[in-house]
């Protein structure tokens, strides 16, 4: 499992250097517009990213299975299981050195824009200013944004797996017959349409449960994790349960 | 060394080992290259090397000592009955094609007496 | 089922919706010998080859490793080089060597760099600027450079001036040995006909011809690349 990290990291560092160094050299451009170019780098970057993001993990998996050099993983001696589970936390670590650099970038904006108003900086300061600035502000802290990123990570890599295993099952058991195609992209809309509508019937089902919290104005970072819950968990769940089909074609029925 | 792909190619390294060794290029006790050596050298298939191998040692031709690989007989009467063997056939050979061409006995002999 | 079978492959069919690759296929192969899979373009070699190395999946019929069904495990026992280009363009020749020694157990690294020398393929060139003889080249070096029971090499010869061809040929007879077996695919047929013990003739994904090399030179009176333009002479 180690290995097949290693070589997909191997094979994306260029493309991430390159990325990064360009974020480094925009983001250094827009400081010298004042506070108002590093704000809008910050809004900016996180839309950019994620489409980078989604673009590359969506890449790198499709390379494996039309292009020839996908031989070269699947010759391999590594069950299917092993070969969808490399990919996913692949896109997982990928996602969170993601969200780690958007963090870097908010700290550095965020001391420049602290040090624009106040002229001096002080980091427990500026980690109280930024709390402040959007408690003040919005009604939240640095804990909501943490699990509201969390959340998002997750219906991302939910959305991504549904993404592989449409990809997964056009190679598979859809690779021989007419509109395979179109009838492996139908499956992805289903796929995702019924994570919609299982959440919403489950949250249904729980949200009772939360009136007794809810009816506060203002909820704290640990009751946002909890409300969150079922939509998480199920498409944890759902996530899980196609990874594990992935992987069972990628074993047994797979048609480069 | 050159094959001839129509002809079995054992058959074609039977004869020029047996070649080799009635013009005294391999002489009586010699060791073989082993059957893998053998095989790389002539870009032949392994098992075609072991197979000569193996019928000329029913032959008497050539003898295995365990562990040490495979040699030439070190009999001299066998090398002798070697030459004869070769020489009959190159006779049969010659008699079978003089004989298409209406040659008879006597003229071949005659022939051959005449002949440069 | 044979001990000495290292491969049994038994009523194999592949159809694609718009025709049969292969159609019933029956073939026994023994270990130790070298195997020509003979057979013009479009005749199912490659196909073969393929679901053997499960990179495709058969329609009906099983394979057998060994005497087991094929699993992701067999590939272990299978040295496979595909006759395309399948090496990571931007990966530079020892990164490639690097990737087989780190995803196979019995990949002989020094062998390998030996091989390159010999056949003068620079580690340190990029894979997507090597010229088609040298990729071939290099791809047969990593094949061999494993250290197993099957390998199957497909069109090893293709692609690559005559000079590197006999180079190529050469390093298939040094890495051969008695516990190895080679399945050998080419429409080069003159070429191989040296190293083979056993050919395999198929035609339009039927298995239409099977035996020892010598036999048929010996019964047929003619090499087996007489043999082969005889079988395909209407294709």
């Amino acid at each position: 499992m180690f290995n097949l990290l290693k070589y997909e990291f191997i094979k994306k560092y260029k493309l991430i250097s390159i990325t990064l160094i360009s974020a480094l050299v925009l983001n250094l451009y827009l400081l010298t517009r004042g506070i108002a170019g590093s704000s809008s780098f910050l809004l900016l970057f996180p839309l950019v990213l994620s489409v980078l993001y989604v673009s590359d993990v969506i890449r790198t998996y499709s390379d494996d299975l039309n292009k020839k050099s996908g031989y070269m993983l699947f010759m391999t001696p590594n069950s299917g299981y092993k070969i969808i589970m490399s990919k996913l936390a692949a896109a997982v670590i990928e996602g969170i050195g993601m969200l780690f650099i958007y963090f870097l970038f908010i700290l550095i904006n965020g001391a420049f824009i602290i040090y624009q108003t106040r002229r001096y900086v002080d980091i427990n300061e500026v980690m109280n200013d930024i709390n402040t600035l959007l408690s003040g502000n919005i009604g939240i802290n640095l804990g909501h944004v943490f699990v509201f990123l969390f959340a998002v990570l997750v219906f991302v890599i939910g959305f991504i797996v549904t993404v592989y295993t449409a990809m997964t099952i056009r190679k598979s058991i859809f690779s021989e017959i007419k509109f395979g195609g179109f009838l492996s992209f139908i499956i992805f809309i289903g796929l995702n349409w019924a994570l919609t509508y299982v959440s919403g019937e489950f949250y249904s089902i729980v949200s009772p449960q939360y009136n007794s919290f809810v009816n506060v104005t203002t909820v704290s970072a640990s009751e946002l994790l909890v409300i969150m819950f079922p939509v998480i968990a199920v498409s944890i769940i759902q996530s899980i349960i196609l990874t594990l089909c992935s992987g069972y074609l990628l074993e047994k029925k797979i048609n480069l | 060394m050159e094959f001839n792909n129509n002809i079995p190619i054992y058959l074609q390294v039977i004869e020029k080992i047996k070649q080799d060794i009635v013009t005294g290029r391999l002489k009586a006790g010699d060791k073989m290259l082993s059957s893998r050596e053998y095989s790389t050298m002539l870009g032949i298939n392994f098992n075609t090397v072991a197979r000569v191998y193996k019928e000329m040692e029913m032959e008497e031709i050539l003898f295995t000592k365990r562990g040490l690989g495979t040699f030439i007989t070190e009999s001299p009467e066998r090398i002798k009955s070697l030459r004869y063997e070769m020489a009959q056939k190159q006779i049969d050979d010659f008699i079978r094609g003089m004989e298409q061409i209406g040659f008879t006995r006597e003229d071949m002999i005659k022939f051959i007496a005449e002949n440069k | 089922m044979n001990g000495n079978e290292i491969l049994k492959i038994e009523n194999l069919t592949k159809k694609y919706f718009n025709k049969t690759a292969l159609e019933d296929v029956n073939i026994s192969v023994e270990k130790g010998k070298i195997y020509g899979l003979l057979g013009p373009n479009g005749s199912g070699k490659t196909t073969l080859m393929k679901v053997i190395a499960q990179l495709h999946k058969q329609t009906s019929g099983q394979v057998f490793i060994s005497g087991n069904p094929l699993s992701y495990e067999s590939k272990s026992s299978i040295s496979y080089m595909p006759t395309e280009n399948f090496l990571y363009d931007s990966f530079k020749v020892k990164h490639a060597v690097k990737f087989y020694a780190d995803m196979y157990k019995d990949f002989r690294e020094d062998y390998a760099m030996n091989i390159l020398e010999e056949i003068k393929v620079d580690p340190e060139f990029r894979i997507a600027k090597l010229s088609s003889g040298l990729n071939g080249k290099l791809k047969v070096a990593l094949a061999l450079s494993r250290n197993t029971d099957l390998y199957m090499l497909d069109e090893p010869l293709n692609g690559v001036d005559v000079l590197s061809r006999d180079t190529i040929m050469d390093l298939i007879t040094k890495s051969y040995d008695e516990t190895k077996t080679f399945i050998i695919s080419t429409h080069l047929v003159s070429e191989i006909e040296k190293i083979l013990d056993s050919v395999i003739f198929l035609k339009d994904g039927r298995v239409e011809l099977f035996g020892d090399a010598e036999e048929l030179r010996l019964s047929k009176g003619t090499s087996v690349e007489g043999l082969y333009k005889e079988v395909y002479k209407n294709v």
